[in-house]
């Protein structure tokens, strides 16, 4: 199972990421890979993604359905393969920053981490660095005064291969995992506060 | 022509253009016999094909065979050798070739710390057809590689290559069932290994020898720095390259020599079809081999020689929608026609060659119908039954997979198949019986499929009589059509002489220029091809050109 959490913050208010977040066309095209999606109803939908694998290069079509659609802090997803024996599941997070922890990026513990991966983790933390204008503790306490009402966004992505190959698959997925959630959710905020004329 | 710049961005003795097992054991030696060197590559990664391939090595006699007992003599591996050349080789190149190999395998073990290992239970291509041919021991590869020791160059290196299963060494993969079983095998380890950087097969040799070049000796490397021209003084001699790097001419000056290591043409479609006499053409290289051989060798004279294209390693197989490495569509060869319950077949539907030999199929698939002016078995199309999908996979799609219609067409019969497919159904339906009842035997009268060892071993299914056989009688049937997928192994390249000099339209060696790997012309070996003899070149040649422009040939 690779597994993915990422979280990044925002002065927007919570419901303007919301209102965002809850329409999938708005963000479709930020997924890592996006080559196209097709909406069958407000739950379900399926997938085109471009991802790497190892060495090269794949198109992984996915059919996602909403499990939860708990607005304006939850949204759950199942998705599954169709041309990949593939599983998982996913959610959108959304709270307002005071009652969390500093935004940053949590890689839950995988069992075999590899370097890529560590590296990747490195390169994560700096990038979430850099959008919150310093380290992440003081990009906390600094704009986050009393009133200041941030918002923190947390995409939390499971992938879990299928077949007999799974392990393998596994191994070379996990890399790539934790960037595509920290792209994604990084990128939504980025749009957002582009619509709405906020920096973080 | 002349062409030198008013000031050089880099001086040194020896330039590799190209960071492949050629580039790269020529600047190990030179840089050990004394010399500065430079090796400049056009991909993001040093490694070349030679990283992106199987890594196998193929050296009659070898020292690490010798050490397992296995028995073989210099005198029955120039026999084979010999054999595969069919007359078309250069005697003086071949002798080189042949006196040299062993000396430089043992050299790069010694002083480079090269981890070889002789590949026990892979038969030569020809055995038991060929007296010289042995069944073990002549193929060597490396042992695992840790990919952490490579530092700074092991993210700009292939881990893996999407041709052969990454982490694996030969004899597990023989322990698990083989190619064909791959459905079986213990990918927990696999994982493992992929997760902690274990390199095996080609990107785990070519790492030895780029760990051995940059890291241990700091020899100089740059990638996506593609060499655009030779430099020349007066006199034709080559005493630099042009390259670009940063998007800027970078010059450098070459005391000693330069090497063309940059293999062929495989991404030159035109090139590649017009000296190959091919309609059609793919690759399963990545998208870096460009024909600059014969661009930057011809630009100062050089001549280019050729082998007939016949028997070389070529393949034919497919592209996954989809499917790209750094951009460019991915070409697997199908090794899917040599396992049981699969042929190939052409638009009549008649089967025409021993499918789990490629060096069978190649010159079949090249024959030419003067009467139709046509080649008649071209596009093969391969077509296999739901006993094959139930245990084997297509490419990367395993057994119980849907598999996309883009690729692969599916029918409830094979007459239906064939309509789809446009093939004579008659055709294929007598094919298919005739198969199958001689397969049912574990026979195939037609064309011996299944009588080479190398075929057993690389593709077979040892649950069977015949590893290589057996019948497509459960429906439904699929199909797939097939294109040319070439490995980067071409029949025209640069001509070299025994010192690995590029000769002069004019005859004499073009002083300062080297060739080696695939951008050598295969005068060496001639007509044939036996896996591995592609990367034995290369080091080999590797070798004696940085001697010899270090004067100690
Ligand atoms: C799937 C597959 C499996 C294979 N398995 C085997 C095997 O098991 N055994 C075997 O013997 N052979 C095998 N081969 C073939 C083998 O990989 C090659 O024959 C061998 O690597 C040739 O080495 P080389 O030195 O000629 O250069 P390569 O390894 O081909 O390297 C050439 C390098 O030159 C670079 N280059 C190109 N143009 C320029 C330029 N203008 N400037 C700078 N750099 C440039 C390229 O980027 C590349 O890195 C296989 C090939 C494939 C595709």
């Amino acid at each position: 199972m690779a597994v993915a959490e990422y979280s990044t913050s925002t002065k927007l208010p919570i419901e303007t990421i919301w209102n965002f977040v809850k329409e999938m066309d708005n963000w479709a095209d930020l997924v890592t890979g996006y080559q196209s999606h097709e909406k069958q109803s407000d739950e379900d939908s399926t997938w085109v993604l471009k991802g790497d694998l190892g060495p090269m290069s794949r198109m992984l079509k996915l059919q996602v359905h909403i499990t939860e659609w708990n607005g304006p802090t939850r949204v759950t997803f199942e998705l599954k393969g169709i041309n990949e024996l593939m599983d998982g599941h996913g959610t959108f997070e959304m709270s307002s920053y005071e009652e969390e922890s500093e935004p940053g990026v949590h890689v839950a513990p995988a069992e075999r981490k590899n370097f890529i991966l560590r590296l990747l983790e490195a390169i994560a933390r700096f990038f979430v660095r850099l959008l919150s204008g310093g380290a992440p503790e003081r990009a906390a306490s600094a704009d986050a005064g009393p009133g200041a009402g941030m918002a923190k966004l947390t995409f939390k992505l499971e992938l879990k291969p299928g077949g007999p190959m799974a392990p393998m698959i596994d191994s070379l997925i996990k890399p790539v995992i934790l960037p595509a959630a920290e792209q994604l959710a990084g990128n939504i905020m980025a749009r957002l506060e582009e619509l709405h004329g906020t920096e973080r | 022509m002349a062409n030198a710049p008013a000031r050089w961005d880099l001086d040194i003795d020896w330039v590799s253009i190209g960071s492949g097992l050629g580039g790269v054991c020529s600047a190990i030696v030179a840089h050990d016999l004394g010399a500065k060197c430079v090796i400049l590559d056009k991909s993001p990664r040093l490694g070349g094909l030679s990283g992106f391939g199987g890594g196998e090595v193929f050296v009659p006699n070898n020292y690490k065979m010798r050490e397992l007992g296995i028995e073989d003599s210099d005198e029955s591996g120039r026999e084979y050798l010999d054999f595969l050349s069919a007359g078309f080789r250069d005697q003086d190149l071949f002798d080189k070739l042949l006196a040299t190999c062993n000396e430089a395998i043992e050299y790069f073990g010694r002083e480079a710390g090269i981890e070889w290992i002789a590949i026990e239970g892979l038969p030569d291509y020809y055995h038991p057809k060929v007296k010289s041919a042995r069944a073990s021991g002549r193929y060597m590869t490396v042992d695992l590689f840790d990919g952490s020791t490579l530092g700074e160059w092991q993210g700009k290196t292939y881990a893996m290559t999407p041709h052969v299963p990454p982490g694996a060494l030969h004899k597990e993969m023989y322990a698990w069932g083989g190619l064909a079983k791959v459905t079986t095998w213990d990918y927990e380890l696999v994982g493992q290994r992929v997760a902690e950087d274990k390199r095996a097969m080609g990107p785990g040799l070519m790492a030895y020898f780029v760990k051995a070049a940059v890291v241990d000796r700091n020899i100089l490397a740059y990638v996506d720095t593609p060499v655009r021209e030779l430099i020349t003084d007066d006199g034709g001699a080559v005493i630099g390259v042009r390259a670009e790097k940063d998007g800027q001419d970078f010059f450098v000056k070459a005391d000693k020599g330069v090497v063309i290591a940059v293999g062929g043409y495989d991404h030159n479609r035109e090139m590649a079809c017009q000296y190959e006499s091919m309609p059609d053409w793919n690759s399963a290289a990545p998208p870096y081999f460009d024909g600059d051989n014969i661009v930057m060798g011809t630009e100062v004279g050089a001549a280019i020689a050729a082998v007939p294209p016949n028997n070389l390693a070529m393949f034919y197989g497919y592209n996954i929608p989809g499917e790209e490495t750094d951009g460019s569509p991915l070409y697997r060869a199908s090794w899917e026609c040599g396992v049981p319950h699969a042929i190939w077949v052409n638009k009549k539907g008649e089967r025409f060659c021993d499918e789990a030999s490629y060096k069978d199929y190649q010159p079949r698939l090249r024959q030419w119908d003067g009467q139709t002016q046509t080649m008649p078995n071209l596009p093969p199309t391969l077509i296999f039954d739901q006993n094959y999908r139930d245990r084997y996979p297509l490419g990367s799609f395993m057994p119980g997979q849907e598999i996309p219609e883009e690729l692969c067409v599916k029918a409830d019969s094979l007459r239906e198949l064939a309509e789809k497919l446009d093939i004579d159904p008659e055709g294929l339906e007598k094919s298919v019986k005739r198969f199958n009842e001689n397969a049912r035997k574990g026979e195939d009268p037609d064309f011996d499929r299944g009588s080479f060892s190398w075929s057993q071993r690389l593709v077979g299914d040892f649950d069977y009589p015949n590893p290589n056989l057996g019948p497509l009688d459960k429906a439904p049937y699929y199909g797939v059509k097939l294109v040319p997928v070439s490995v980067g192994i071409n029949s025209h390249g640069l001509k070299t002489d025994v010192h690995a000099h590029v000769v002069h339209v004019r005859g004499q060696a073009i002083s300062g220029l080297y060739a080696v790997g695939n951008s050598a012309a295969l005068r060496d070996l001639g007509a044939g091809y036996q896996s591995g003899t592609s990367n034995m070149r290369a080091i080999t040649w590797g070798y004696i050109a940085a001697r010899h422009a270090m004067g100690k040939d």
